[in-house]
């Protein structure tokens, strides 16, 4: 190859203001070279680098995105970076588990004293990026090894036990007055049951697969006044989360529990959860922990034993069936944002179209938005009318946040929530 | 006498036509519990047997979820737009159901009242619609109630009707029916017949009377209640066709791309100024139903509806038209 | 290929900016074919746009008798209207239209015109205002009463003055209490009670109210009291809308698709319609 035809790398840099912008520009003054590959982007602190950045640099066209700020306990805001640190923590496991490269994004700190080290950095970053050659695997499509399929639900339906208990508790709840309206399972799905005599409408089997509390938030179902909620124990997760991020309380709404069986979805496979724990009342046979059935083949571990590039046209073509309809959204307990970010339009953060970019966008914000929070009810996959298999990007999140910080939603009301915290021993293996 | 057609002389067709350059849709397993139309890779993609219906319907290939209107190039203060004029390709849906292909001639209309839509129109002129029969219904399909039957014709260009041992009855409807088939089938004197449609489930016209006059009506709220707006109904639908046309500007290729909408939505018909005509579900699922039932009809004589059920059965909670229809025929 | 979604391509002959946050804008065909073909009736809307940014529907506020340019006005509120006011002359946006029914000009020949309206309201009033001034002898008495919050959210206000000089033309121009400053020399109170403060005597006349829906249901009393049947009390109606073209399914009142069959509707037709607006 001559001279001029040899591949020269486009890098963005984002870069806080307050060190590594101040870094770079000593390194200027200093006349140190580095390559001119390098487009740097202030920001005010690392705080601030939004996930979407990164991304969408790589889609843009860059094939490097170099990230750096403040030496930990120097950030100018005191905190910034170790709340950006953990957040790149858990967003590189979501990358890796989208077979994005992880080659193409490096973390560093660089202060504002270190012209040298953003010399080093760059030239580096740059010279590894130039032997990559262009990032023309994101998105690909290609070849893909089978993920086993999660486990279907059968078709007939199969009452259990504590039905009629459970009508009579309801009925007499309303009857009492002690709740205006019951959130529960009827035939087809969901209903909202606000008089006594309908408490006769609920049901309880192994079609209730709705996590029901995803109704607190709505509007309609608030203004008809105080709600009795029924919980599997899985779905209970829920309000241990939404209790901590201030958008539950308990005493507006009665929780009834249901101790659980099983319900034909995959999560119930690995459910240890069996028997609600907070409930204000509990019916039914109270469970064991261990799992009721024997659990389907792992496909998280099928997803992870590909190779990057498989793993990357695995999900393109997942997506690319991806409507963006958002029910995942909707049906999702823990999406409860007043206006969701692919509502907003000043400015566009993603594109709002199906196309290829706006559905990894999309999927992107939507597991990141959930990272740590999301308590595994599965409803997003079940909702998808495009089959998209979306809790294997839950798991990975969950695996992640288990695995680096130990923390699992919905478990521990006292555990403080994984994004929004931070100890001064977080991982910093993968920051330069 | 009659002509018919086997399995594998069909799959060998679809093969045929793909490998003519044709692009060919058809009902595909793509995972265990989820069949849809999407385009086939071979003959052998093509699944016949063994499922009610594809999740999805075949207005993707007529009326994509994301379409580019054109891109433009921004030079200084001068704009230059650039259209694609390519052709069509031509394409063929194989083993549409009946309740799919109804609903083309609805969305004719629609892409076609004083404005006409090319990109509509273009796809629909080199599209060949090869219905099949059905020979199931389920406790969501009502094609009955709304004027269709399993072995309706209405918008195919060839109907295949099952003869059972993998034999197939074809009947061609139009001149690109014709095309596809002249020469490859044989004389028989065995007639196929569709299965007996599902039992009428409610009265059409007094659904349409009930949402003329009840507009403002607590059913609605009650029914809406656990409608989350998720829109999959709408995206679901053969017959459901609104749409957002947007732009995101250089990161997304300076493009204006028209792209699937739907009225389920809480932002469909916000104004800027916060006020909006439909702020809650209930005057969504209002707007649905009154749009399938008496809107449409009123402008072109027929419901904005096949009875194809799809709505019920990719609904998480359980909803969709015919609950709704039901309810209000039936109290 | 014939794109109806296709705009045409025009080039910012003028700004003005109006108030703090509205702005008017006047175009020109880039394609001097299309420009000399170009014709359409007043009340009639089009749906502009800013490459990169999207598009947004707008009144033409232009009289039909301009031939050389259409105008269009609008108050800055979100995506698409940031960044058309951000466009300087001689940028270049993006026009389809135009849309919709517009006024029946013809058939108000011969009657009183009153004119009533509210805030960014006075664009679609304005190109009636100026086609009727133009055809002066086709109309009989023309009353126009214009209000807004504050002095500083009025539009066009030279174009008031301007108006004012015509004959048998009454202008009124109003701000709300409060909204007034020293040197204001307009009435001031709400656009319906000035209205009938003013006590126009007009015989037969058609009115056209536009303006924010707590102005329109506090005028119509007035109107009925004046003797003025809802057939011949106009308005012009904002629902969303994308396409223009009764395709995209958003805009409908009921079974009236505002794009096609609106945006000019009687109060006589309204009352017949479910209250989706
Ligand atoms: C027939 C007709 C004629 C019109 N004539 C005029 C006119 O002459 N002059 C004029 O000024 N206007 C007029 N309008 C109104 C005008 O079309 C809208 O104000 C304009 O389209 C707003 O566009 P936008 O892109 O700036 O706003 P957008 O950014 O598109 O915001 C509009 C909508 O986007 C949604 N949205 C997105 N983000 C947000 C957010 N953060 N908060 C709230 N909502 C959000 C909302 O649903 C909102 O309604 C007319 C409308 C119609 C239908
Ligand atoms: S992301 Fe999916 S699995 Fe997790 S809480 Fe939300 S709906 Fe449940
Ligand atoms: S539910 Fe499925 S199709 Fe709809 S937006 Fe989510 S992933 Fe896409
Ligand atoms: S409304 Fe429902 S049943 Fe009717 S055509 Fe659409 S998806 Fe099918
Ligand atoms: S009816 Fe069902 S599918 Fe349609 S928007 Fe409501 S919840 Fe979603
Ligand atoms: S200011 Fe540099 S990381 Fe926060
Ligand atoms: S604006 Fe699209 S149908 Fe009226």
């Amino acid at each position: 190859m001559s001279k001029a035809q040899e591949f020269e790398p486009k890098i963005v840099a984002y870069v806080c203001n307050w060190c590594t912008y101040l870094g770079a520009d000593l390194a200027g003054t200093a006349r140190l070279e580095y390559p001119p590959n390098v487009r740097i982007i202030r920001l005010p602190c690392t705080g601030r680098i939004d996930f979407n950045l990164i991304i969408k640099a790589l889609e843009v066209g860059a094939d490097g995105v170099l990230v750096s700020g403040c030496h930990p306990g120097d950030c100018h805001y005191t905190a910034g970076n170790y709340h950006a640190r953990r957040r790149w923590i858990l967003f590189r496991e979501l990358l890796d588990t989208l077979g994005i490269d992880l080659r193409r994004i490096q973390f560093t700190w660089i202060s504002a004293a270190e012209g040298r080290k953003w010399q080093q950095v760059v030239t580096e970053f740059t010279d590894q990026t130039r032997k990559l050659g262009p990032y023309k695997e994101l998105y690909a499509t290609g070849p893909f090894p089978d993920v086993p399929a999660p486990e279907t639900a059968s078709p007939g339906v199969k009452s259990f036990a504590a039905e009629s208990e459970l009508r009579e508790v309801c009925g007499k709840l309303l009857a009492e007055g002690t709740v205006k309206v019951v959130i529960g399972y009827g035939a087809r799905g969901p209903v909202v049951v606000t008089r006594a005599e309908d408490a006769e409408r609920l049901v309880w089997n192994n079609r209730c697969f709705s996590n029901l509390t995803a109704y607190l938030k709505r509007k309609e179902i608030k203004s008809l006044g105080k709600a009795a909620v029924i919980v599997k124990p899985c779905d209970e997760k829920s309000l241990v989360e939404l209790e901590k991020e201030a958008q539950f309380e308990r005493k507006d709404a009665h929780v009834i529990g249901m101790a659980c069986e099983g319900v034909d979805q995959p999560k119930c496979a690995h459910c240890t959860a069996r028997t609600p724990r907070f409930a204000d009342v509990t019916l039914g046979v109270e469970a064991g922990p261990e799992p009721q059935t024997s659990p389907s083949p792992n496909r998280f571990a099928a997803l992870m034993a590909m190779p990057p590039a498989e793993r990357m046209a695995f999900w393109t073509e997942e997506f690319n069936r991806c409507v963006k309809c958002y029910a995942c959204r909707q049906v999702c307990p823990m999406c409860y944002c007043e206006r969701c970010i692919v509502d907003k339009n000043r400015p566009i953060a993603i594109d709002p179209a199906p196309s290829t970019k706006g559905n990894f966008a999309w999927h992107i914000a939507r597991a990141f938005h959930l990272a740590g929070r999301c308590v595994g009810c599965g409803e997003c996959s079940r909702a998808c009318p495009a089959g998209i298999d979306l809790a294997l990007l839950n798991i990975s999140l969950h695996i992640a946040a288990q695995k680096n910080f130990g923390y699992e939603a919905g478990i521990d009301p006292k555990a403080e929530p994984v994004i929004g915290s931070y100890t001064l021993h977080d991982t910093e293996a993968f920051i330069r | 006498m009659s002509e018919i057609i086997s399995q594998s002389v069909l799959r060998g067709l679809a093969a045929e036509w793909i490998a003519g350059g044709k692009s060919v849709a058809g009902p595909a397993r793509v995972k265990p519990d989820l069949v849809l139309y999407r385009t086939l890779r071979s003959g052998d993609d093509l699944l016949l047997e063994g499922f009610q219906r594809p999740s999805n319907s075949i207005k993707d290939f007529l009326f994509p979820k994301a379409e580019k209107l054109y891109g433009y190039k921004i030079h200084g203060n001068s704009i230059e737009l650039i259209e694609n004029d390519s052709p069509e390709p031509a394409q063929v849906i194989i083993a549409a159901r009946p309740c799919d292909a109804a609903a083309l001639p609805i969305l004719d209309h629609v892409f076609n009242w004083d404005f006409h839509d090319e990109f509509y129109n273009r796809r629909r002129a080199a599209t060949t619609v090869v219905t099949l029969a059905c020979s199931a219904h389920d406790e969501n399909c009502f094609c009955t109630s709304v004027g269709l039957d399993p072995g309706s014709e209405r918008g195919s260009d060839a109907i295949l009707f099952a003869l059972g041992s993998g034999q197939y009855e074809v009947r061609c409807a139009t001149e690109k029916g014709h095309a596809l088939f002249d020469g490859k089938t044989e004389k028989s004197e065995r007639t196929g017949k569709a299965i007996a449609g599902p039992e009428k489930r409610f009265d059409a016209k007094a659904v349409r009377a009930f949402v003329t006059t009840h507009f403002e009506d607590p059913f609605w709220n009650e029914h809406a209640l656990t409608c989350i707006g998720c829109g999959t109904c709408a995206f679901s639908c053969p017959a459901c066709h609104c749409f957002d046309i947007v732009d995101a500007g250089p990161a997304a290729g300076n493009a204006r791309v028209k792209t699937w909408d739907s009225c389920q939505f809480s932002t469909f018909t916000a104004h800027a100024s916060g006020h909006n005509p439909r702020p809650v579900q209930a005057t969504r699922q209002r707007q649905r139903i009154l749009h399938k039932f008496a809107i449409y009809p009123e402008k072109f004589g027929e419901i904005l509806c096949t009875g194809c059920g799809n709505c019920a059965r990719n609904c998480p909670v359980g909803l969709g038209v015919l609950s709704v229809a039901t309810e209000i025929n039936h109290g | 290929m014939d794109n109806v979604y296709k705009p045409d391509l025009m080039e910012v002959t003028r700004i003005r900016q109006e108030t703090p946050d509205v702005k008017s804008v006047s175009l020109r065909f880039l394609d001097s074919e299309r420009a000399r073909n170009f014709s359409f009736r007043v009340g009639q809307f089009g749906i502009f746009s800013a490459f990169g940014y999207g598009e947004s529907t707008f009144n033409i506020c232009s009289s039909s008798n301009w031939k050389d340019h259409i105008e269009f006005c609008f108050r800055k509120v979100g995506r698409v209207t940031e960044a058309l006011w951000k466009i300087e002359e001689k940028d270049v946006v993006g026009f389809r239209g135009p849309y919709g029914n517009g006024y029946p000009m013809e058939a108000w020949k011969g009657r009183d015109l009153i004119f009533l309206g509210g805030g960014i309201a006075m664009p679609p009033i304005r190109c009636a205002v100026w086609y009727a001034l133009e055809n002066r002898a086709d109309y009989g008495e023309i009353t126009v009463v214009y209000g807004a919050r504050t002095v500083a959210d009025l539009v066009f206000l030279d174009e008031l003055d301007e108006w004012s000089k015509a004959e048998r033309v009454r202008i009124i121009r109003c701000v709300d209490p409060g909204g007034e400053t020293p040197d204001w020399k307009g009435e001031i109170g709400f656009v319906p009670h000035v209205f009938e403060r003013a006590q126009v005597a007009a015989k037969d006349p058609v009115v056209l109210v536009i303006g924010p829906p707590i102005m329109i249901k506090n005028t119509l009393p007035i109107l009925d009291k004046m003797g003025v049947k809802p057939a011949s009390v106009y308005t012009s109606i904002e629902n969303r809308m994308k396409c223009g073209i009764g395709k995209c399914g958003r805009c409908n009142v009921g079974p009236i698709y505002v794009c096609k069959e609106g945006p000019v509707l009687t109060m006589e037709q309204l009352q017949g319609l479910p209250a989706d607006y």
